[in-house]
C-alpha cells in the first residue's frame, strides 16, 4: 500500500497544482466580474437589474456541467474565431461566470447591509456618491464579504473537479489516470484524492468561520 | 429561417424529445429519493451535533466537514467503487443506487447545517413550555421544536433542494441515465452540441424556476423570511 501511495503521489500533486491554478485564476476573474455586477445591481436601475437578474437566474438555475459544455462545445459552433477556446480557457471562463453569480449576490447584500446612515453621513460631509462608496461603504462592506467569499472559494475548488471531463488533468483526472495504472487500488487512490481536496478546502472553511466570528460583530451595528 | 436550423435544429430536438423527457423523469425521481435520504440524514445528524455527548456530536461534525470539503464527484466515485467491496449486502449496488446514495449523503451534510440552524432558532421558552406541560425530551423535540424548526428553514431547505437537483447531473459520470445523459446521447449520436446542451439547460432552468416559485409560495405561506 505504501509504495502505491509513494508512486502515485507525484501525479496527484501535479493534479492538485492544476486545481490550485484554475481555482486561483477563477476566483480572481470571477470576483472582478461578480463585483462589477453586484455594484451595478445596488444602483437599483431597472435597465441594469433586469438583464443581470436574468443572467444570475439562468446561471444559478443550470448545473455547472452544462455551462462547461456550452462554453466548450456550443460557443465554437457560432463560428466566431475567438470563441474557439482551448480546454483550459473554456474551464476558466465557465467557472468564472459561475463564480460571478455568487460574488454578485454577496457584494450586493454586503453593500446593502451597511446602514443607510453611513452613506447619508458621508454625503452630508460633502463626499460625492463615488467617494462615499469608496471611502465609507466599501471598507465596511468588504469585511462582511470575507466569510461568504471563503465559501465561494470552496465552491470553486470543488467545481474544478468537474472540468476533468473536458480533458484537463486536474486532481480528479490525475486520480483517474493513476487508477488506470493501478486498477486494483481504486479505493486507495480516490481516497488519497479526497484527502488532498480536504487538505485544500478545510483550511479555507475554517478561515471563513474564523472571519465570521471576528467580523460577525460588524454585521449587526446597533 | 435557415440560420436558426443551422444553429439550433429544433426538428432534431423534437425527434429526441421522448429521450429528454425520460431523462427529466429520471432526474426528478433521483432527486426526490436523494432528498428523502438527505433530509433523514440531515435531521439525525443535526440532532447528534446538538448533543453534549462527544461520541454523538464528533462523528456528526466530522461527517459534515468531510462532505463539505470534498467535491461531490469524488464522493460519487468513492461510493460507486467502495460500496460494492463492502460485505454488507449480498448483492452489488448498481450505478443508480450508488448515485442516489452519494447524492443523499452529500446533500445530507448541507441539510444538517440548515436544520441545526433551524433548531437553534426555536426560542428557549418553547422548550421550557413543552417540558412544563409534562412532555418528555423526545416529545418536546418531536412535537414542539422540530415542526417549528422545519417551518423556519423550509425556504432554505428548498434552495438546497434546487442545488441537489443541479448536482444530480453528476451521476451521469458513472453511467446513470438522467437529463444530462440524454443530452450526451444527442451529442454522441448526432454530434449536435447546441441542440443537446441548450435543450438540457432549458429543462434544468424550467425545474429551477418551478422550485423558485414554490419557494416563494412556501415563504409567503409561512410568513417572514427565514435565514
Amino acid at each position: 500500500m505504501f509504495d502505491i501511495v509513494q508512486s502515485t503521489m507525484p501525479f496527484l500533486l501535479a493534479g492538485l497544482w492544476m486545481t490550485f491554478k484554475i481555482s486561483v485564476i477563477t476566483i480572481f476573474f470571477g470576483s472582478i466580474l461578480g463585483g462589477i455586477i453586484g455594484l451595478l445591481r445596488t444602483l437599483n436601475y431597472r435597465v441594469i437589474n433586469i438583464p443581470f437578474g436574468a443572467y444570475i437566474h439562468t446561471l444559478r438555475g443550470t448545473p455547472f456541467l452544462i455551462h462547461l459544455y456550452i462554453v466548450y462545445f456550443v460557443l465554437p459552433q457560432t463560428g466566431i474565431a475567438w470563441l474557439q477556446l482551448d480546454a483550459f480557457t473554456a474551464a476558466v471562463i465557465a467557472l468564472s461566470l459561475y463564480t460571478s453569480t455568487y460574488v454578485a449576490e454577496i457584494v450586493r447584500s454586503a453593500i446593502q447591509a451597511v446602514p443607510r446612515g453611513q452613506s447619508e453621513a458621508a454625503r452630508s460631509t460633502g463626499m460625492n456618491a463615488l467617494q462615499a462608496m469608496w471611502y465609507v461603504i466599501l471598507p465596511q462592506a468588504l469585511k462582511l464579504m470575507i466569510p461568504p467569499m471563503g465559501g465561494v472559494y470552496v465552491i470553486i475548488i470543488k467545481g474544478t473537479s468537474i472540468v476533468s471531463v473536458i480533458g484537463i488533468t486536474e486532481l480528479v483526472r490525475a486520480g483517474e489516470q493513476a487508477t488506470q495504472r493501478n486498477p486494483r487500488e481504486l479505493m486507495l487512490i480516490y481516497g488519497m484524492t479526497a484527502v488532498l481536496y480536504f487538505a485544500y478546502c478545510y483550511p479555507v472553511l475554517r478561515f471563513a468561520k474564523w472571519a465570521e466570528s471576528k467580523y460577525g460583530t460588524v454585521r449587526l451595528p446597533s | 429561417m435557415d440560420w436558426i436550423l443551422d444553429f439550433y435544429n429544433y426538428r432534431v430536438v423534437e425527434q429526441y424529445l421522448p429521450e429528454f423527457l425520460r431523462g427529466l423523469g429520471w432526474t426528478v425521481w433521483i432527486s426526490l429519493i436523494s432528498l428523502v435520504i438527505s433530509l433523514t440524514i440531515g435531521t439525525i445528524t443535526a440532532l447528534m451535533r446538538r448533543s453534549a455527548n462527544p461520541l454523538l456530536w464528533r462523528p456528526a461534525a466530522a461527517y459534515v466537514q468531510m462532505i463539505r470539503s470534498t467535491p461531490l464527484l469524488i464522493q460519487i466515485y468513492l461510493i460507486y467503487f467502495i460500496l460494492p467491496t463492502l460485505p454488507l449486502l449480498d448483492r452489488r449496488l448498481d450505478e443508480l443506487e450508488s448515485g442516489i446514495v452519494a447524492l443523499g449523503l452529500n446533500a445530507g451534510a448541507y441539510m444538517c447545517e440548515i436544520i441545526r440552524a433551524g433548531i437553534e432558532s426555536v426560542p428557549q421558552g418553547q422548550i421550557e413550555g413543552a417540558q412544563s406541560v409534562g412532555m418528555t425530551r423526545f416529545q418536546t423535540m418531536r412535537y414542539v421544536v422540530l415542526p417549528q424548526a422545519f417551518a423556519r428553514v423550509a425556504p432554505v431547505l428548498m434552495g438546497q433542494t434546487a442545488v441537489l437537483i443541479k448536482d444530480s447531473s453528476l451521476v451521469s459520470f458513472i453511467g446513470v441515465f438522467e437529463l444530462f445523459s440524454a443530452g450526451l446521447e444527442v451529442l454522441n449520436e448526432r454530434l449536435m452540441p447546441n441542440e443537446a446542451f441548450l435543450t438540457v439547460a432549458a429543462f434544468y432552468l424550467a425545474i429551477y424556476s418551478v422550485m423558485l416559485w414554490l419557494t416563494g409560495r412556501v415563504q409567503r405561506r409561512l410568513g417572514g423570511t427565514a435565514t
